[in-house]
């Protein structure tokens, strides 16, 4: 066979490596060095400060209360939307009249940018114009409108189901796509076996899916640790930066107060404990699909 | 390879930049977007502008103000910033402590400076040298609804805080929907609405001493005022919910009886609820007669980096002719900052603006503090605390005023 | 009754608490979007009259046109560039074993943990160093780029239940490695590589700290960052016209949805795993 640029691999990786290593590894690189510099205000470096800022992000006390609520965060959305996803998932799976449509209308919210469900949710939150406290009241729920937003224990959970209303359609596709590859003969057979619905779940569902479960759940985890919008557009972190989650907080470190060099160490921090949390996961994920 | 590419790209880009240098009539002009009438404004300035410099091209940023500081840090410190920006005076000591910002003396003959009221013109002079042009102003007032006013039988509008409370009491009693006042409790300016009771009952931000003024009497009073107006039920439910704009809403609908706020409503109003029968008067006064508005002012500043002051100087000199100020500031329904401007039949004989015109004595503006952004948001952190009910008033400011002391040490 | 329609009915009755949650924002969306201005703080469910104007007006109100463009600009050219980049590498990945392989794979799924927000400080003095700043293009390069960690991992997986067979026996018959790409594998790949453009066309379309950061000029915002610049620190929010602007930017992509939602899920299940 004649030497081609198509037989040769590194030549292959190279325009889609240059592009990503780009994009990633020059401001991977800057965002070290402004971390471990005496910064101003507007970026400019004004010197070596050694650990100087990572140890100002660790000893301010709103760190520590934006690193729980990220954990409380990540975890909530991700398996709330997990635990909603999976029986989802099943009924869609399932042969019925208007399956199509109950599909499109689950994975609505996909089609909207996340900045804009933020925006409308923050709309319908409203204490006063808000629809959300008037469809209540119509329906008898409530008799008088909550302000949702006013204070962290309404506003947090309120976020995080923001956070999982728009998570399923992802997670739901992932698990159809895995539904959908499991052939029905093994049903079959575990029903000539007398097998109940619940035991065929168990034993053939849950044990095909679990590599779809598991993929949604990193995926999930990554971009829920990083989303900013939702907060963002419905509280700012308030009130009290009682809704702060690291990503937030790290958006005011930044950009408001003007504390890059912290901010900068803060984003190194972020992309550190992301990378232990996803191996971590990773490997416990391998080990028990090994077993 | 690789570095190949790489140096071939780095030429490139060098080139871009260097062609970017040669277009050296392109003026880069950031504003902050006021309302839906800011953009439109500033490209018929332009248009104006390119019409008596045909070699000049004017590009206008129009950028929120919530993202504008963080627009302006990402550009300076990328070394991409415009030649003229439009930044909260709050903000200035931070671009001239850099040496980002250019001084304007040199440029301003006295002839511009009589353009200008020298109170608006004072906030953006340090160390001797003008920094900033007052792009827009703003003070606060009391609005009020005197429909409720007089359902709730209250002849005179509240001259203190004490008779504001009563007041707010009596309308609240009209109805569940019905707040006698509005308090703002969430994102920006939440420090400031808690300033103009913390002034009137005698307050300082920053003591004589440089250290913060909050764990004081006045900053308990007036935080206690607050606390025991939102426990009455005198202000609307869940004001930690509400940002100046959802409060501003509540009074445009009526469901308010008293909010402080900016000049803007009045034309908001005329746009929006023209049938609503309001008044304009003083921010109440605390127990010994003090009182204090919030001042404001944006100014438009020079870059330090510029390649085109010279071009950006008469942009500015277009900018603050009497015709063009008036179209601003008529539009966005500012303060006039211009003498000229002010004198105009439409400004001059506006009732509302006479309020907060008269108000202008009393006026303070936020301290020249470096970090000042961060002062304000440990300050909102602490009264919503206590609009929450999680602290108690002296507990809350006297870990704020520590925080803050901290940042003014440095 | 039939075994289908009691499937149905008991699924339909299943998921409606869910639909109701999912379909709420949206109601709300349009809802607002036909308030006449007056009414938009009332917040009744149903407006007295309806204000379709409010669609007229929204458009030049809130410079809808060119943001649209704008949107559809980006997202289209960053697919395509994140496709040209990862086409060829995810063949690589998938078809030969070369050293460097398995870094090049870990390199990718580090790649996908990086936040915009966290790298937003150092993107953007490398755009201004390649003199791209405000410029559109400049976030085409940006989208495409982070795109193709995710668009080279999907594809390959994709492309590993593409028989080698075919192109094997393409090389027997005497074409050249080249011509059995393009004649043989690519059509193969068409479903993959359709399924992998939407993932990144709706991360691109839907994008918003990047755009917010690069983009300055009203003239080069994108549909997400203009319904902000609505929102965001005005002294007063035209709420029905933001409503009717995240209206109608929905409604293409839920049309893409609804067309495509098929292969969607047939695509992701083969990408996102193996």
């Amino acid at each position: 066979m004649t030497r081609s640029p198509v037989t040769n691999p590194y030549l292959l990786v190279l325009p889609g490596f240059l592009l990503a290593a780009f994009i990633i590894l020059w401001p991977l690189y800057q965002l070290g060095t402004i971390s471990l510099s005496e910064v101003n205000r507007f970026g400019q470096l004004r010197g070596f400060a050694g650990l100087d800022n990572y140890i100002a992000v660790f000893t301010d006390p709103d760190f520590l209360g934006a690193l729980w609520r990220t954990l409380v965060w990540t975890v909530g959305i991700v398996f709330g939307s997990l635990i909603i996803s999976v029986p989802v998932a099943l009924i869609l799976n399932e042969d019925f009249y208007g399956r199509s449509l109950a599909r499109v209308i689950v994975m609505l919210p996909w089609a909207v940018s996340l900045t804009m469900t933020a925006i409308v949710w923050r709309w319908a939150l409203n204490g006063e114009s808000g629809m959300l406290n008037s469809g209540l009241q119509a329906i008898g729920i409530i008799d008088t409108n909550i302000q949702w937003l006013a204070r962290a224990s309404t506003a947090f959970p309120v976020q995080i189901l923001i956070g999982v209303l728009v998570t399923i359609p992802f997670t739901t596709t992932i698990f159809l796509g895995g539904l959908s590859s499991i052939s029905d003969d093994l049903y079959e057979a575990a029903r000539l076996e007398g097998a109940s619905r619940w035991q065929a779940f168990r034993q053939i569902t849950l044990p095909l899916i679990r590599p779809f479960l598991n993929i949604s759940i990193v995926l999930n985890m990554i971009y829920v640790f990083n989303s900013f919008p939702i907060i963002w557009a419905t509280t700012q972190g308030g009130p009290a930066n009682s809704t702060d989650i690291l990503v937030t907080y790290l958006y005011k470190l930044g950009f408001r107060f003007g504390k890059l060099g912290e901010a900068s160490a803060l984003s190194v921090m972020m992309f550190a404990l992301l990378l232990i949390f996803t191996i971590t996961y990773v490997a416990l994920a391998m080990r028990s699909e090994r077993q | 390879m690789e570095k190949h590419w790489f140096r071939g790209a780095a030429a490139a880009a060098a080139l871009l930049s260097a062609t970017a240098l040669t277009h050296a009539q392109t003026l880069r002009v950031t504003v902050a977007e006021y309302s839906s009438k800011t953009g439109p404004y500033f490209e018929e300035v332009a248009a104006a502008f390119e019409e008596a410099h045909p070699d000049a091209d004017v590009q206008i940023e129009v950028v929120p103000w919530d993202v504008l500081l963080q627009k302006l840090t990402t550009d300076i410190s990328g070394n991409a910033n415009a030649d003229l920006s439009i930044i909260g005076t709050r903000w200035l000591i931070d671009f001239v402590d850099q040496g980002i910002a250019a001084p304007l003396d040199e440029y301003m003959t006295d002839d511009f400076k009589e353009r200008f009221f020298p109170v608006f013109l004072e906030p953006s002079v340090m160390e001797g040298q003008t920094y900033g042009l007052p792009m827009a102003a703003s003070a606060r007032a009391m609005y009020y609804n005197k429909t409720l006013f007089e359902e709730a039988g209250i002849e005179e509008v509240p001259g203190t805080w004490d008779e504001l409370a009563e007041a707010a009491e009596k309308i609240s009693a009209l109805g569940d929907d019905i707040a006698g006042f509005g308090l703002q409790g969430t994102e920006i300016e939440t420090d400031v609405y808690f300033y103009y009771a913390f002034w009137a009952f005698g307050g300082e931000l920053v003591e004589e001493d440089g250290t913060s003024g909050l764990d004081t009497e006045a900053g308990y009073d007036a935080a206690a005022l607050y606390k025991s107006l939102i426990d009455s039920g005198a202000t609307q439910p869940g004001v930690t919910s509400y940002n100046r704009e959802d409060v501003q809403n509540l009074f445009k609908q009526g469901k308010v009886g008293m909010m402080i706020t900016a000049p803007f409503l009045s034309n908001q109003i005329a746009d929006e609820a023209p049938d609503l029968d309001y008044g304009v008067a003083a921010i109440p006064a605390g127990p010994e007669g003090d009182r204090g508005t919030y001042g404001v002012t944006d100014s438009i500043i020079m870059f330090e980096n510029s390649e085109n002051k010279d071009l950006a100087w008469e942009f500015l000199d277009l900018l603050f002719t009497t015709e063009w100020r008036q179209k601003f500031t008529a539009g966005e329904g500012f303060l006039p900052v211009n003498p000229e401007v002010a004198e105009m039949p439409e400004f001059a004989d506006n009732p509302d603006l006479k309020e907060f015109t008269a108000l202008l004595p009393d006026a303070r503006f936020a301290p020249v503090i470096p970090g000042w952004e961060e002062i304000a948001s440990i300050t909102s952190d602490a009264v919503q605390t206590i609009y929450l009910g999680n602290a108690e008033p002296q507990e809350a400011l006297d870990g704020a005023a520590q925080e803050i002391n901290g940042i003014l040490g440095e | 009754m039939s075994a289908k329609l009691k499937r149905t009915i008991v699924a339909w009755a299943l998921l409606s608490p869910l639909i109701v949650l999912i379909v709420f924002p949206f109601a709300v969306m349009f809802i607002t979007a036909i308030k006449p201005a007056q009414e938009v703080l009332r917040p009744t469910w149903w407006p007295s009259e309806v204000a379709w104007r409010n669609f007229i007006d929204m458009w030049p109100a809130t410079n809808f046109g060119p943001a649209l463009w704008n949107s559809i600009y980006v997202a289209v050219l960053s697919t395509v560039l994140a496709l040209i980049a990862s086409v060829p590498a995810a063949y690589a990945l998938n078809r030969y074993r070369f050293s460097g392989r398995g870094l090049f794979r870990q390199f990718l799924l580090v790649s996908q943990m990086l936040s915009p927000m966290v790298l937003v400080i150092g993107l953007f003095r490398l755009v201004v160093w390649l003199g791209l700043l405000d410029n559109v293009n400049s976030v085409v390069f940006v989208y495409g780029a982070f795109a193709v960690a995710f668009t080279v991992l999907m594809l390959q997986s994709y492309f590993a239940t593409i028989p080698r067979d075919l192109e094997e026996a393409a090389w027997v018959e005497g074409a050249s490695a080249w011509k059995a790409l393009v004649i043989v594998f690519l059509p193969l790949a068409i479903p993959a590589i359709t399924v992998t453009a939407i993932f990144s066309f709706i991360n691109a379309w839907n994008e918003f700290v990047i755009a917010l950061t690069m983009l300055r000029r009203q003239e080069s915002y994108t549909l997400p960052i203009q319904i902000f610049s609505l929102v965001a620190g005005r002294y007063t929010v035209e709420w029905h016209h933001v409503m009717a602007a995240t209206f109608v930017a929905t409604i293409p992509v839920a049309i893409v949805f609804a067309w495509l939602q098929r292969y969607l899920v047939r695509g992701l299940a083969i990408g996102a795993v193996k």
